[in-house]
């Protein structure tokens, strides 16, 4: 199915926090500042209910999207108060693929661990986690994955600062 | 490096006896099994029967530290790793090489400027006694790498002197 | 598969039997690397053994973890394609691919036919070179030598090709935004061709002296078995997924460049595991489906030279690229499963998210699963089918 095929399902089985769409856009000719969008359309869900979402997109027959390839966060800029958390799925029966984003407020990152709907996220999640400093309620094993334990930080987001030190060894 | 080093008077035996100990250890250095990163996969190369280190006699891959002469770094080392690297070189048993294989290993690599976990050099970490320049290094330079090790071996010495400054 | 303690109870004397009920075990816990000769690279498993079965396994990343994506976020567009040829360094062509189709996308540029052509026997016969490691390194692993100097033979014929084309063994930076970097040199073509038809003669060597080995079949069938469901729950992709029967190849189900001419050619064929030697899913399917991909891709690369014709090979974009607003996403079949980029933009010269999708990260994970209740001699077997990179695991 296409994407607007996907869109049309999710309202009809009434996908829950399913808030909205984004389609690519050419710049719009009367404003001068508007750049347009390009790329791949994609669902706003409500974070509260990403795992519920994930679920209901798993479970349809018609939607089928079985294989979660990827789950990430995007500090969109230094100004901008959210994060987005942007879960891309797979179908292997229908072929399709669908990107969900979510935003998340920066002051309050904090949503339910979708580990329990599919299992590869658990790596994800701490990933994810430990980049951007996003709280994943209900997450099995909340540790550090890629960064050592004792990493201060939340390295991805873009007012990082880069340490001086690391246990005695210099970071210069 | 080793037990007997500097430790003797000169005379005319000590420089049969260096040149026997220094053949000995440069036609045998062991190197240990450290392949971190993209420049393992050009260590393996020159394992196998193309570059060939085995002609050099340091052929013979030892897993454990314990055994080996020689630690080739070979890859980006970040702080996580930098510990253990720490740890494996203090269980080599004298007299014990470092070659800093790569990029990554002489200075930090392609990762200097933004990777905030990667150490800048792993004589940061380790006292290196060979760098090896490239991204990969090609075979052939690490085997380069391995003969000018070979000859800062051949300038060790038994004899009590003091240290050469040119 | 596994001997219980009931199981060597009743095989014992009856005098023995009693001793062996008095004996008060521990689980212990052995720490497999960061520095090892069989874990594939700097990765860490924390095994819980009851003497020789483990119990529990925890794989600890971040070993190599080499910021690539933070490094996205600072370099331009063209000056981020080296890092994209170190996370899967075995791999270099497929990564510097994915990257530039996610961004090829975003641009909305078409690439031209040769550039597609060159780029499609490049990233083929990079699969060719890291299955033949996937290959070697396992035998390795297991204990056979041979088959590693072999496959170094005919790897090292591949490399000398990559180097005639772009300069480099390893770290190709070959495939860019647009096209490739310049065109084959003259007589590459026909070299390639040669290849080809030396590798079909010897793949026969590696299934006869490896894969089909009674004591490599013995340590490998039955063991690490990943049935479908479990495939599917944690996420997996390529040879992982396809050796549980599960028929999934980017290459023919989504596909992208050439792939649609290609499948219609019907060249190739999309391998499967069977269950032939074992059960379905188990660490030989796996091999299996990892060496029966060499041939296809031998098909693919052959399939490209009969039909390349001359023209551009690459696109006319400016020298400093700006990438329209927006984000894409494009997944490619690596050899270890489904790279996928992500990249977001605002429209600059710099990227302002650059993610990457490693198969191996998530491939790894099923190692929690699967591990607890082998042998530690078969946690070797298990890790090395599943064929990962620690520079992509950890990117």
């Amino acid at each position: 199915m296409d994407f607007r095929g996907i869109l049309d399902r999710l309202q009809v089985v009434g996908a829950p926090g399913l808030l909205g769409h984004d389609l690519p856009r050419p710049p719009d000719p009367k404003d001068k500042k508007d750049k347009g969008r390009g790329g791949d359309p994609f669902v706003w869900v409500e974070p509260e209910k990403l795992p519920a979402f994930l679920e209901c997109c798993r479970d349809d027959a018609r939607l089928s999207l079985e294989l979660l390839v990827d789950l990430s966060a995007v500090d969109p800029s230094k100004d901008d108060p959210n994060l987005w958390v942007v879960t891309h799925l797979l179908s292997l029966a229908l072929r399709h693929r669908l990107e969900v984003k979510c935003a998340l407020p920066k002051a309050a990152a904090t949503m339910p661990s979708s580990a329990s709907v599919h299992r590869g996220a658990q790596w994800h999640e701490r990933e994810c986690a430990e980049m951007f400093g996003i709280t994943f309620r209900g997450h099995p094993d909340p540790r550090h994955i890629l960064l050592p334990e004792d990493w201060i930080g939340f390295p991805l987001r873009k007012d990082y600062v880069f340490p001086d030190e690391y246990h005695g060894i210099s970071c210069k | 490096m080793g037990m007997l080093e500097r430790q003797f008077e000169e005379n005319v035996l000590t420089t049969k006896v260096d040149w026997l100990l220094n053949w000995c250890r440069l036609s045998s250095i062991w190197p240990m099994t450290f392949g971190l990163a993209c420049c393992a996969i050009e260590m393996m190369a020159v394992g196998c029967a193309h570059h060939d280190i085995d002609r050099f006699g340091a052929g013979a891959f030892r897993a454990s530290p314990r055994q080996a002469d020689l630690m080739i770094v070979a890859g980006t080392v970040n702080f996580k790793m930098a510990e253990r690297i720490k740890r494996l070189y203090d269980q080599m048993p004298a007299p014990k090489y470092v070659i800093a294989m790569g990029a990554c290993a002489t200075g930090g690599g392609p990762y200097y400027k933004y990777g905030y976990t990667v150490v800048k050099g792993v004589d940061r970490v380790v006292p290196v006694d060979v760098y090896v320049a490239g991204c990969p290094p090609r075979p052939e330079a690490l085997l380069e790498g391995l003969m000018k090790l070979q000859e800062k071996i051949q300038q060790s010495s038994i004899v009590r002197r003091p240290a050469r400054t040119a | 598969m596994v001997e219980t303690k009931d199981a060597q109870r009743t095989t014992a004397d009856p005098g023995k039997r009693e001793f062996m009920l008095d004996v008060r075990t521990q689980d212990m816990e052995v720490n497999m690397g960061p520095q090892h000769p069989a874990t594939h690279g700097v990765m860490r498993i924390l095994v819980r053994a009851d003497g020789e079965v483990c119990t529990g396994a925890q794989p600890h990343l971040g070993y190599l973890h080499r910021c690539a994506e933070k490094i996205g976020e600072n370099v331009e567009w063209l000056q981020y394609l080296p890092y994209t040829d170190r996370y899967d360094y075995l791999a270099a062509m497929n990564n510097n691919l994915g990257y530039s189709m996610a961004v090829e996308k975003l641009m909305g540029i078409e690439i031209p036919r040769r550039a597609m052509m060159i780029r499609t026997i490049c990233a083929e016969l990079n699969r060719i070179g890291s299955h033949l490691i996937a290959f070697g390194t396992y035998g390795l692993d297991i204990g056979a030598f041979t088959p590693f100097l072999y496959m170094f033979r005919e790897r090292e014929w591949m490399m000398a090709l990559f180097e005639k084309i772009c300069g480099a063994r390893l770290t190709y930076s070959y495939i860019r935004i647009g096209g490739v970097f310049n065109d084959a040199p003259p007589g590459w073509l026909s070299e390639v061709e040669r290849f080809c038809d030396v590798f079909e003669e010897k793949w026969h060597e590696y299934v006869d002296l490896l894969m089909v080995n009674h004591i490599f079949v013995q340590r490998t069938a039955n063991i690490g078995v990943i049935p479908r469901a479990m495939a599917l729950d944690f996420g997996l992709t390529g040879p992982m997924l396809r050796g549980s029967g599960v028929d999934w190849d980017l290459r023919r189900d989504m596909p992208y460049e050439l792939y649609v001419e290609i499948w219609k050619s019907g060249c190739f064929q999309i391998p499967l595991g069977k269950g032939e030697r074992g059960t379905l899913g188990d660490c030989w399917d796996r091999s299996y489906v990892r060496v029966m991909e060499m041939m296809e891709s031998i098909q693919i690369v052959r399939w490209c030279l009969g039909s390349i014709a001359s023209g551009p090979v690459i696109a006319d974009i400016p020298k400093t690229i700006r990438v329209p607003n927006g984000e894409a996403y494009a997944g490619i079949e690596n050899p270890r499963g489904e790279l996928g980029h992500y990249v977001v933009s605002d429209g600059g010269k710099v990227a302002i998210r650059c993610r990457v999708r490693g198969p191996s990260f998530t491939n790894l994970a099923v190692l929690e699963e699967i591990l607890p209740g082998a042998l530690i001699a078969d946690t070797i077997a298990i890790i090395g089918s599943t064929d990962i990179v620690v520079g992509e695991t950890d990117r």
